[in-house]
């Protein structure tokens, strides 16, 4: 039992986790966006393309994955900033506004996704992974380039909620986000503050892509196969709660990678799915409800 | 005074009829397949953006998933006609009954919710329904079922042969605007009433005495039979069927098609369906990159005229009329 | 005509909301006819007491009776079978309808649920009830117009009208006359009297002076509790009332 426990199961669960880690990531990017601006993205998955294929072109022209990890992000926050400013906010004061956003980050997903193909082909590319060989811990063999994934990204999801909790750009932005007129009035920038979200959102869908590429490879329709996931986390977390995001995250992944050790791959997803839409059945506000009135 | 949406509308159809009749009287005369096939099939994907406008524009209810129902159809009708009998009657019939169920169980789960929430459920609904079909052998697995028998249709002039692209276009023809037709006949209905409150401002529905759940549930139903019929047309045009016809893309296509055409319409959206399989097909000699173009046009729409052609025609009549009046 | 019939009895209402009590223990009696009405400082829980007794939220506990039915578990469609409608404070018909639209949809309840499905034109109870709202409530020059483009004082009566529509026996009326000028305001009181005669009228409201002069009835309540109940001077009287409401001032 101790064995199977040891060799199976928790191969598995720590597999799952560096994943997870990623697919938190991602989600907290989708949870800030609509816990805060109300919008949902679903483009986002395409920014994890983004910064997947990115990643992919910068290696080849020699820039170090470490070099990636900091110049993807902060390329793709004026592309964010600028699609908030220019696509997104022009269609904010509409009634129907929730469609309409859906709709339009639809677009931009659409047209973003055939970019890929055009520019970089419809094959999968493989980068290697930075970090090579496999560590032993617990008597078990793991990659390293794994661990090295669960190390980092705790760092970055703690980063990002005591950016968002405890510091006083955090505060800007939550307070724009409850209140746009009353921040306004206090003289917050509050349209720019929100496409400065918008854009710190997807960049970190985009730093998951450049962390996952690695394992998942890079391909056009990567963003579309991966944002039922980021969905399933955000909506069982919480649309807009952090703490859910991050909880959800863990919590799916690992449904995920364990459940694959008795059922088909092909049925993973609709498990997930399944999960979701009992999570929206039965408590729809989430595990931990919204940070607004979601 | 005429409501500047209704004779938008009313344009809109007469355009649509009379470039039907033309095309079937030209193309019969000179004997063209294409056109005739092409616009066969983009009626047949007018009907499955009808029932994304029947939820999106009248009830209020973004659906993502469309495409499953769509599938179903096509997938059923194929089995129909190569494995019990190729009878349009009979597979028209059994996808209708059938899609009523599937209908009514789906609301079960899509119902519980609203606004974002229902879209990303009918996304997933669609998107398992897709994996578990490409996954099934029985069903031909990716390479899905090809095979579908040429159909001789009965009509009271004759048996007709569907193999012939004039006669199946006619038939396409009237079964999608007999589905027109009843989404219409709904509209003058209190039920349709009830679907623009529910779209207008659901909360206020029960005070005045009405559950929000059963006047969706119909028209989710109802959704669901008019995409399930118009999937039913596909393997009789294509002589296939295949999981694409269940993948995000052809949802996606169908929203764009709506918003294009104008959302609430009804007959927007088919021509939109129109507009669209012919851009595709034009563009697709060029390139095959043409996601990206009705990308752009779609986001294009979106931000400077979101409620579509039919919205820009009425707003056209509107100015119009003042003008007139001003006179 | 007055009546001492009862119509509508709240025994023990509570509701919670976190640790707060918003309605702590509310008991009360509504006799049939004339205006009754509810007032209270900010935060009395007038609103909380009112959406329980209309039934978009449900009590903790307690009980709500509509002519000795039991209606305390019912949901709002429910509560209008059993004749009880509320309008609301915040103006909410739906916008992108017609008035005779709001109206018509507004008097469906008044057909069987078989004419949902049959044209238009046989539903001639609800067309027919519809047109009379619009004459009653002058609001035929409007009658083609979206009620999102109406005045503010046309979207008040609309939002009545609708209330209305399927002639409810009881009507709960949600601070009417908030945000109204003063001429809007006369005009509104003068059509709640009107009313008052008619059905049985419960009534939010803050302006005190308007519900002095319009109810039978006054339930004055603060911090989730009711203070008082009785007749307008009674309730004007009452230094606990004086106490809540002006605090150290007296009326």
């Amino acid at each position: 039992m101790l064995e199977s426990l040891q060799y199976i199961y928790a191969p598995q669960m720590v597999n799952g986790l560096s994943i997870g880690v990623a697919v938190v990531l991602m989600a907290l990017g989708l949870t800030i966006i609509f816990g805060l601006l109300d919008v949902i993205n679903m483009s986002h998955g395409e920014f994890y393309a983004a910064g997947a294929f990115i990643s992919v072109s910068l290696m080849a022209i020699g820039v170090s994955f470490w070099l990636c990890l900091i110049l993807v992000p902060l390329i793709l926050v004026p592309i964010g900033f600028g699609m908030e400013r220019l696509l997104i906010q022009k269609v904010f004061h509409y009634k129907d506004r929730h469609i309409l956003t859906l709709l339009l980050t639809f677009g931009v997903a659409m047209i973003l996704e055939d970019g890929y193909k055009i520019i970089w082909g419809a094959n999968p590319i493989k980068p290697s992974a930075p970090i090579s060989g496999a560590s032993e811990l617990l008597g078990v063999m793991f990659p390293n380039y794994r661990l090295f994934l669960m190390g980092f990204g705790v760092l970055i999801i703690f980063s990002v909620w005591a950016l968002i909790y405890k510091t006083q750009l955090g505060a800007i932005v939550r307070a724009s986000a409850y209140d746009k007129d009353m921040s306004s009035s206090l003289g917050i920038p509050v349209m720019r503050v929100y496409a400065l979200t918008f854009a710190f959102g997807v960049a970190l869908a985009g730093l998951a892509g450049v962390l996952l590429a690695p394992i998942y490879s890079v391909f056009p329709t990567m963003g579309r196969d991966f944002i039922l996931m980021a969905f399933s986390v955000v909506i069982v977390g919480g649309l807009g709660s952090i703490k859910g995001a991050v909880i959800a995250g863990i919590l799916l992944t690992q449904l995920q990678s364990i459940s694959s050790l008795f059922i088909s791959p092909v049925w993973s997803d609709p498990l997930v799915f399944t999960v979701m839409v009992l999570v929206l059945m039965f408590k729809p506000t989430g595990l931990y409800g919204g940070m607004k009135n979601a | 005074m005429h409501n500047p949406q209704v004779r938008a509308i009313r344009i809109i159809e007469i355009l649509l009829l009379a470039s039907a009749i033309v095309l079937f009287l030209v193309g019969s005369i000179l004997g063209d397949t294409f056109f005739l096939r092409l616009a066969t099939e983009s009626l047949i994907f007018g009907g499955l953006a009808m029932s994304v406008d029947l939820l999106l524009g009248i009830v209020g209810l973004l659906s993502l998933g469309q495409a499953l129902y769509f599938g179903f159809g096509a997938y059923l009708s194929a089995l129909i006609l190569k494995e019990v009998s190729p009878s349009f009657f009979l597979a028209i019939g059994i996808v209708t009954l059938s899609s009523i169920v599937l209908g009514w169980a789906a609301s079960f789960v899509a119902l519980r919710s609203k606004g974002v929430y229902f879209a990303l459920i009918t996304f997933g609904l669609a998107q398992v329904a897709a994996k578990v079909v490409y996954n099934t052998r029985s069903l031909g697995a990716s390479d899905g079922m090809m095979g579908v028998p040429i159909l001789q249709i009965w009509t009271p002039i004759g048996s007709v042969d569907a193999g012939q692209p004039g006669i199946f276009f006619v038939i396409t023809l009237l079964t999608i605007s007999a589905l027109y037709g009843v989404l219409k006949y709904f509209l003058t209905t209190p039920m349709g009433s009830i679907w623009h409150a529910i779209r207008s401002n659901e909360d206020r529905l029960a005070y005045i005495g009405y559950k929000s759940k059963g006047p969706k549930q119909v028209a989710f139903i109802l959704a669901a039979v008019v995409a399930a019929v118009s999937g039913a047309l596909y393997p009789m045009l294509r002589g296939f069927v295949s999981p694409e016809l269940m993948f995000f893309s052809v949802s996606g296509n169908a929203v764009v098609t709506v918003v294009l055409g104008g959302v609430g319409t009804l007959i927007g959206p088919i021509l939109g369906s129109v507009l669209l399989t012919s851009f595709k097909s034009i563009i697709g000699t060029w390139t095959v990159h043409h996601h990206i173009v009705i990308g752009l046009i779609f986001v294009a729409v979106v931000i400077s005229a979101p409620k579509g052609i039919a919205g820009l025609l009425a707003t056209y009549f509107r100015k119009t009329h003042s003008r007139k009046g001003e006179e | 005509m007055e009546n001492m019939e009862i119509i509508l009895k709240a025994k023990s209402l509570s509701k919670h909301f976190g640790g707060l009590a918003a309605v702590d223990d509310v008991s009360f009696e509504v006799t049939r006819l004339g205006v009754t009405s509810i007032i209270g400082p900010n935060g009395a829980g007038k609103s909380t007491l009112f959406n329980l007794l209309s039934g978009t939220f449900m009590a903790d506990s307690g009980l709500v009776e509509l002519e000795c039915k039991n209606i305390t578990r019912m949901s709002p469609e429910e509560r209008l079978s059993c004749g009880m409608a509320r309008s609301f404070q915040i103006t909410n018909l739906f916008f992108d309808l017609s008035v005779i639209n709001n109206l018509r949809i507004a008097s469906q309840a008044l057909e069987p649920s078989s004419h949902l499905f049959l044209p238009l034109s046989k539903s001639a109870i609800a067309i027919d009830r519809a047109n009379e709202l619009l004459e009653e409530f002058e609001l035929l020059e409007c009658c083609d117009q979206l009620a999102g483009a109406l005045s503010h004082g046309q979207q008040r009566r609309l939002e009545i009208a609708v209330t209305l529509a399927t002639r409810p026996k009881l009507l709960l009326l949600d601070e009417p006359t908030q945000g109204m000028s003063q001429a809007d305001t006369q005009d509104t009181a003068e059509l709640i009297k009107y009313l008052g005669s008619k059905i049985t009228v419960l009534l939010i409201e803050h302006d005190v002076d308007l519900v002095m002069d319009l109810s039978k009835t006054v339930i004055v309540m603060a911090q989730g509790k009711k203070l008082a109940e009785g007749i307008p001077g009674e309730v004007r009287a009452n230094p606990l009332v004086q106490t809540a409401y002006f605090g150290e001032e007296l009326a």
